[in-house]
């Protein structure tokens, strides 16, 4: 399999690679001019803001919204490995480098569980209480189990006066799910959540990385059934 | 004379008015201690880093904007330091205010209470009156593991116990979880601390009771017991510790710093390891074989002067087993003793167990000897024998028939027959052992919790330790039974004091003698490498 670590790092799987130059932030695609539009912007951008809401720019993030968690996958192997290797790359200590490993855990798991906060301690060497510390203190890791669609509503100040709450309780209708609870069919998972920090566009819906503006309780339903 | 090359870079300073000059890159916290001002500090710990994370130990820096926390700000030249300003008491008085938010007013039933740093501050600076009307959170408490629970609501997240793990044992096992007022210190999931030997160290470093030992929780206030410096008994390291006595009993042990042999630290094994110093059933009066065979007691001079009488123009030898829980002034006066009476060979047992290393100070170890004193005894000319257990070795002297010596081993594995054949037997111990029923003269001595003496640790460090409890009946220090013995055979006069019983050392260890009571003090003193003090050494 092309592409994975090399036979160094696979045969020690905490080795430390060595400092190069920065190679740029994990998953570059690459030099631009080599590029055409549609490699740079996927298959599904076109060009004009989605009307479910959310910025043009990120219409070509659909694929991952709609990526299956897989909780029993290992974490630091093949693409992600070297994703990883990439990350370390940037930083001159493993402490640095966890916040972005532990990211990579989530996306591939959905959540942060104990046994995977132990691989990625021992993936980074780093002691295992520290990494519970790190992952505890970020309120974006999801340290139990969510939906594979982790809705998470603003409903500060700026969302909250232009309806937030009234978002809040459409997404709690449509999906059928309690609040910060996984829905029955394991779809959804509805929070409340601070500042998203797009408080110019209210109100702001992230549905897994994504960002959904503007939205208003009507427009719900359809934000959903885009999704599924 | 050489140049001097490598002087010490000093700044000049003033604190509080007082003008000093200090190496450079001393911490603001550290000078302040020399002028023997203590800044008030929670996170701050010398056997720590600094995190400046409980902001208690803000000083005010002329020409500083800003407050500076004292334990991570570095003097520079020419500073002015205020740390009883207007700024800073206001400063800390709203720290105090904040910590009084959510901490428990549990001083009533807090193990802390009476040597809270908490309390102290609240009481000396603290604000007169809480103006928080909200009900306090409740966090619960967790059982770490091993000796310690945590009481979640006393905590001030000063994050010792954490850098503690971290740092000095290495072992990473506490860590700060959640973030902002669910701020909490955790252990990772279902691993504790069981089996990490030095974790309760993190119950003494805690500066409030947020980390109480289980084995002292709810046994005595803080006020009530009495503080003896002494050297922790169970091994070889020689741990400085304070016996922490109440009602005649030892209530727990706690490290006394001494840079050069524990700092600030000392492991489970020792601290825990006390109830024997506490064990009842002690002899508590000489005991003399009558001509009907019994033991009766009898007064100390009647008991010293039969057994003056006894061993008094005798060169037959002596065989000798001692304890290496004695005192280096108890196993010199029996060396001096049997010299006196011919010499002769003597042996110790010590129980033995697997080494344990501190890592972040790793010259302190729990020694694999479990007995304190075991350098000491070699020094004097014992070897050792017996099995791992402290058992076994010395069966060949239950037929020996000349004069035996026990001093202070309890004889526990050995049979009743034990020294019955010997010529005379003179057991000078703390339990009547079946087998020292046979001997000719039990005499009652006091274990070195309850006497003045020295050990010699694994460093040949030879360290004192006081009295803390008193002494059980008639019993006293071996050394004086032994030094008013040697009154009684030869021709000097008694020990007074352990001091005395000290300097005697000299005349059968010439390396005793370059040592001085005085210079011990409570840190203690090296031997010189009995090399280095040339002829006359034995064994």
């Amino acid at each position: 399999m092309s592409g994975h670590a090399s036979a160094a790092e696979q045969t020690d799987p905490t080795s430390w690679p060595t400092a190069v130059a920065n190679p740029g932030y994990a998953g570059d695609t690459g030099e631009f001019p080599q590029l055409t539009e549609d490699d740079i912007r996927g298959l599904t951008y076109v060009g004009l803001r989605p009307r479910d809401g959310g910025h043009a720019s990120v219409a070509g993030t659909l694929p991952y919204q709609v990526a299956e968690k897989r909780p029993a996958d290992p974490i630091f192997v093949g693409e992600y490995e070297e994703r990883l290797v990439k990350v370390l790359s940037r930083y001159p200590d493993r402490q640095a480098a966890l916040l972005p490993a532990l990211h990579i855990a989530q996306e591939i798991r959905g959540h942060l569980s104990a046994e995977t906060m132990d691989e990625v301690a021992e993936r980074l060497q780093l002691p295992p209480a520290y990494v519970r510390g790190v992952a505890t203190f970020y309120t974006m890791y999801n340290l139990g189990q969510v939906g594979k669609y982790l809705i998470q509503v603003c409903t500060n100040i700026s969302c909250n006066l232009c309806g937030g709450d009234a978002v809040f309780e459409a997404f709690l209708d449509a999906t059928g799910a309690d609040a910060g609870a996984v829905s029955d069919n394991g779809l959804w998972t509805v929070m409340e959540v601070e500042c998203l920090g797009a408080c110019g566009f209210p109100t702001v819906v992230q549905i897994n990385d994504r960002f959904f503006e503007n939205v208003r309780p009507e427009d719900v339903p359809a934000i959903l059934a885009r999704l599924t | 004379m050489a140049e001097e090359t490598t002087a010490i870079e000093t700044v000049t300073c003033t604190i509080d008015g007082m003008e000093m000059t200090v190496p450079k890159g001393t911490r603001i916290i550290d000078a302040a201690a020399m002028a023997g001002i203590d800044a008030p500090h929670y996170c701050y710990h010398p056997g720590l880093s600094s995190p400046a994370q409980c902001r208690m130990c803000l000083v005010e820096v002329e020409k500083v904007p800003k407050l500076v926390p004292a334990c991570t700000g570095q003097v520079a030249d020419g500073n002015v330091i205020r740390t009883q300003s207007e700024n800073a008491l206001k400063a800390r008085e709203g720290v105090l205010e904040f910590y009084m938010v959510n901490h428990p007013l549990d001083c009533p039933v807090c193990d802390q209470a009476g040597e809270c740093k908490l309390q102290d501050y609240i009481s000396a600076e603290g604000p007169a009156m809480g103006r928080l009307k909200e009900p306090k959170r409740v966090l619960g408490r967790d059982d770490f593991g091993g000796d310690v629970l945590f009481y979640a609501d006393r905590c001030v997240m000063c994050t010792r116990c954490v850098r503690f793990m971290r740092e000095v044992a290495q072992d990473e096992r506490l860590g700060v979880v959640q973030r902002g007022s669910r701020n909490v210190i955790d252990t990772f999931f279902d691993e504790g601390l069981d089996g990490n030997l030095w974790a309760d160290n993190i119950v003494d470093i805690c500066p409030v009771g947020a980390l109480v030992s289980k084995d002292f929780l709810h046994k005595a206030r803080a006020w009530d017991l009495d503080r003896t410096p002494s050297v922790c008994p169970n091994c070889t390291q020689g741990c400085n510790i304070r016996l922490e006595t109440r009602d005649n009993q030892v209530m727990r042990i706690k490290p006394r710093p001494n840079e050069e042999v524990n700092s600030h630290w000392m492991c489970d094994f020792g601290r825990l390891n006390y109830q024997w110093i506490n064990r009842g059933g002690r002899i508590e009066a000489p005991l003399v074989r009558d001509a009907s065979g019994r033991l009766s007691p009898v007064s100390w001079s009647e008991a010293l002067t039969k057994l003056a009488d006894a061993l008094r123009g005798s060169r037959a030898g002596a065989k000798a087993v001692v304890s290496p829980f004695m005192a280096n002034e108890d196993i010199g006066a029996l060396r001096r003793v049997m010299e006196q009476v011919g010499g002769g060979s003597g042996v110790f047992r010590v129980e033995t167990g697997e080494e344990v290393t501190l890592p972040g100070f790793p010259s302190l170890k729990l020694r694999t000897d479990r007995a304190a004193n075991v350098h000491g005894a070699e020094a004097f000319g014992f070897t050792r024998t017996g099995d791992a257990d402290g058992n076994g070795g010395i069966a060949d002297l239950s037929s020996f028939d000349g004069t035996l010596f026990v001093l202070g081993d309890e004889l526990a594995d050995v049979d009743a027959t034990f020294g019955a054949s010997a010529g005379l037997f003179v057991y000078v111990g703390h339990f009547l052992a079946p087998a020292a029923r046979n001997a000719h003269f039990v005499l009652p001595a006091t274990t070195f919790a309850e006497m003045e003496g020295t050990f010699t640790n694994v460093q040949r460090r030879v360290q004192r330790f006081w009295p803390a409890l008193q002494v059980p009946g008639m019993a006293r220090p071996a050394w004086q039974i032994l030094g008013v013995l040697l009154a009684g055979i030869g021709d000097e006069g008694a020990p007074g004091t352990a001091a005395d019983a000290f300097h005697a050392l000299g005349s059968v260890r010439p390396e005793f003698g370059t040592l001085q009571w005085a210079d011990l003090g409570a840190g203690g003193a090296l031997l010189p490498q009995p090399a280095a003090v040339g002829a006359g050494t034995q064994g």
